[in-house]
């Protein structure tokens, strides 16, 4: 499929070539494409130069080991150690993913292969509404209801004194695993409609049943964009700002469990720079921190675009 | 591609433990669904309960300049957002008797007259300034702001967008700036909002040193939604059949030409819907632009058109009321902002979706 339209472009840009005409109006319209490609590479170019030229000078600040395993951050004391940033956004961007992927899959599977064509589109038309919702209004509902249900839920089980809250790591991991879910099922959902329909007719005239099919034939054929899909919803997950900052706590220290405050990486970055100055080494290392969320989740998307390739 | 057309492989002819299990996982999807149809309509009615409480006693004007303008904008949106569903409804159960043109007429001839007559009676919360302190503030200014932000970025994002597209489709063929401008475009749509945020705040905050901006949040997101709008325009060119530009060009029309007069004109449906896309992105995005165009809203500016001021969307404002905001009736408020905001994000998905749908409809 991609290929096929790769080649057509080709053929296409050669037919140009050879209808080209050499008038000056005709240069100066090519001009004007060109000049629309080059703004798109060049913005590409300075976000990456911002964030590199203070980025980097924050890891030569502080050394990159301080800024991942450091315990203690406090910027206006000139502590910049991230283990807490670090560990919460890993801990709720694998926690959510746990969480979601799981029914998101199901859900897609069983809708593509065993449900009836209305149910298909109505859980379709659902995922694509749910997956549209701006996330502060995720944050705002888990805000309402998750962290007071989690409260209670933690007081229960550490007992009433103990030095447990609503907000914490918990709560943030099942409001992401909610937030990703549609995206994950909504892509399950492409992957397995590119599984060629001779492959099921095959398995049904083998006298598997649908279900059979479903769960041996079609998931297997399709778990490259599957896996794809979970990766893509860790990724959105670990970068999600502002929902996680309503529910995350906000306490600057590592948390010994999950019903305690603590911060993500993007959390702490939009809470900070509103007090830093340009050209401190608190903002460099807000832009530093902001590599380490940049390998965590582009890291994750390069390794899907890989698998991706492969599947086509 | 589904099996639409081949029901009878979906369903099992096996009696049992076979079928018993089909339905213990459907029921598992259907329970996975449940969650998201019960928050869609909690905010729907929790919220439009508290915004469409219509007064009959005009609210009064607080003496900003513009509000005028901006109580007939919302009161446009408004009824016109009822008037098509309305006329949707009314072409269903007329369309024997009454031609689709009539209805759609008298419905938006209808919206157009409530809202020049009921402006000054529209719900307080939709038309009223923001309060920091007391109970009853409203969020006027943040629905202006946003549409504003919108269309800023989209005037901004779809021309670049619609040429990088155009270009890349019929001009690049491989070249090397092709496959640059495909790896900057997949690296735009991997990175996370905050990123942006910092590069807005890096770029117009610090080195511009114009402070908070809308305009800087606007040009934010519309790198932002480069990469959406690039892929949505590439993908209804490359639905124009080629015999139609061989055509073009045959009868003597230049590269130019053939463009503008029979590409584009033919892959619309594909870039409005690319436009709608893009604004509803503006309306949902919150982090980029709390670290572009600020949390405030000052009473002297608030509806002014100047876009070097600052100023908080409906998105930002749900986040601010909740973490810093002090007014006692906090939880009202921010029902009735997730309303709104989730009723314009549905509204720009929807015009989207018609018009993709529309596009697939011509081509097939």
């Amino acid at each position: 499929m991609h290929a096929a339209a790769e080649l057509s472009t080709e053929t296409r840009a050669l037919d140009a070539t050879k209808n080209r005409r050499a008038s000056s109006v005709e240069d100066w319209f090519a001009h004007v494409f060109l000049a629309c490609a080059l703004v798109v590479v060049l913005g590409t170019i300075a976000v990456f130069a911002y964030l590199l030229r203070s980025g980097v000078q924050g890891v030569a600040n502080t050394g990159i080991v301080e800024l991942i395993t450091g315990t203690v951050w406090k910027p206006e004391a000139g502590a910049f150690g991230g283990l807490a940033l670090v560990t919460g956004t890993l801990a709720t961007a694998l926690g959510a993913t746990a969480l979601g992927a799981a029914p998101a899959i199901l859900g897609a599977v069983v809708v593509n292969e065993l449900a009836s064509k209305k149910a298909y589109a109505a859980y379709r038309r659902t995922m694509e509404v749910a997956a549209s919702v701006p996330s502060v209004v995720f944050g705002w509902l888990a805000l309402r209801f998750l962290v007071p249900a989690s409260d209670t839920f933690a007081h229960r089980i550490y007992g009433q004194d103990a030095a447990v809250s609503g907000e914490g790591l918990a709560v943030a991991a099942v409001l992401l695993s909610l937030m990703i879910g549609p995206t994950v099922s909504l892509l399950t959902l492409d992957a397995l409609a590119r599984v060629p329909r001779s492959l099921r007719e095959a398995s049904a005239a083998l006298g598997a049943s649908p279900l059979q099919t479903a769960l041996r034939m079609t998931l297997p054929t399709a778990w490259r964009g599957v896996v794809a899909a979970v990766f893509f919803g860790f990724a959105r997950a670990a970068g999600e700002t502002m929902a996680v900052q309503m529910v995350i706590g906000g306490a600057r220290k590592v948390a010994s469990n999950l019903f305690q405050p603590t911060t993500t990486i993007s959390t702490q970055i939009v809470m900070d720079m509103q007090n830093t100055l340009p050209g401190t080494t608190t903002n460099q290392v807000l832009y530093s921190m902001a590599l380490v969320l940049l390998v965590i989740s582009t890291g994750v998307v390069l390794t899907m675009r890989l698998l991706g390739r492969r599947a086509t | 591609m589904s099996l639409d057309s081949v029901p009878s492989l979906r369903r099992s002819r096996r009696g049992g433990r076979e079928a018993l299990l089909a339905k213990v996982l459907g029921a598992l999807a259907l329970l996975f669904a449940l969650p998201y149809v019960a928050m869609l309509a909690y905010l729907v009615v929790r919220g439009g309960a508290k915004v469409f409480a219509f007064t009959s006693i005009a609210t009064p004007l607080s003496g900003v300049s513009g509000e005028t303008t901006m109580r007939l904008a919302v009161a446009l949106l408004l009824f016109g957002g009822l008037a098509w569903p309305v006329a949707t409804l009314a072409r269903r159960f007329l369309r024997e008797r009454v031609p689709e043109r009539a209805i759609a007429g008298v419905a938006f001839t209808t919206a157009l007259i409530l809202a020049f007559t009921l402006r000054d009676h529209l719900p307080r919360f939709l038309i009223s300034l923001p309060s920091e302190t007391r109970a009853g503030g409203g969020i006027a200014p943040e629905i202006f702001n946003t549409l504003y932000a919108a269309a800023i970025s989209t005037v901004v994002t779809l021309p670049i967008g619609v040429g990088a597209a155009v270009y890349i489709a019929r001009f690049a063929g491989s070249r090397p700036l092709a496959r640059a401008l495909r790896t900057s475009l997949d690296t735009l749509a991997s990175l996370p909002s905050i990123v942006y945020g910092l590069f807005g705040f890096a770029v117009f905050v610090v080195q511009m040193r114009a402070g908070y901006s809308l305009f800087a949040g606007a040009l934010v997101l519309a790198l932002l939604n480069l990469p959406i709008v690039v892929g949505v325009t590439e993908e209804s060119l490359a639905a124009v059949p080629q015999e139609l530009e061989d055509a073009s060009l045959a009868l003597g029309a230049s590269r130019a030409q053939t463009i503008f007069r029979v590409t584009l004109p033919y892959a619309w449906p594909g870039i409005v819907s690319a436009a709608v896309l893009s604004v509803g992105r503006v309306f949902a995005e919150s982090a980029p632009l709390i670290m572009t165009a600020g949390t405030s809203i000052s009473r002297g500016n608030a509806y002014s058109l100047d876009p070097f001021r600052g100023g908080e969307t409906l998105a930002v404002h749900l986040w601010y009321v909740n973490s810093s905001g002090l007014s006692p009736d906090k939880a009202e408020v921010s029902a009735g902002t997730a309303a709104v905001l989730v009723l314009l994000v549905f509204l720009m998905n929807s015009v989207a979706s018609k018009f993709v749908s529309r596009a697939r409809a011509e081509h097939a």
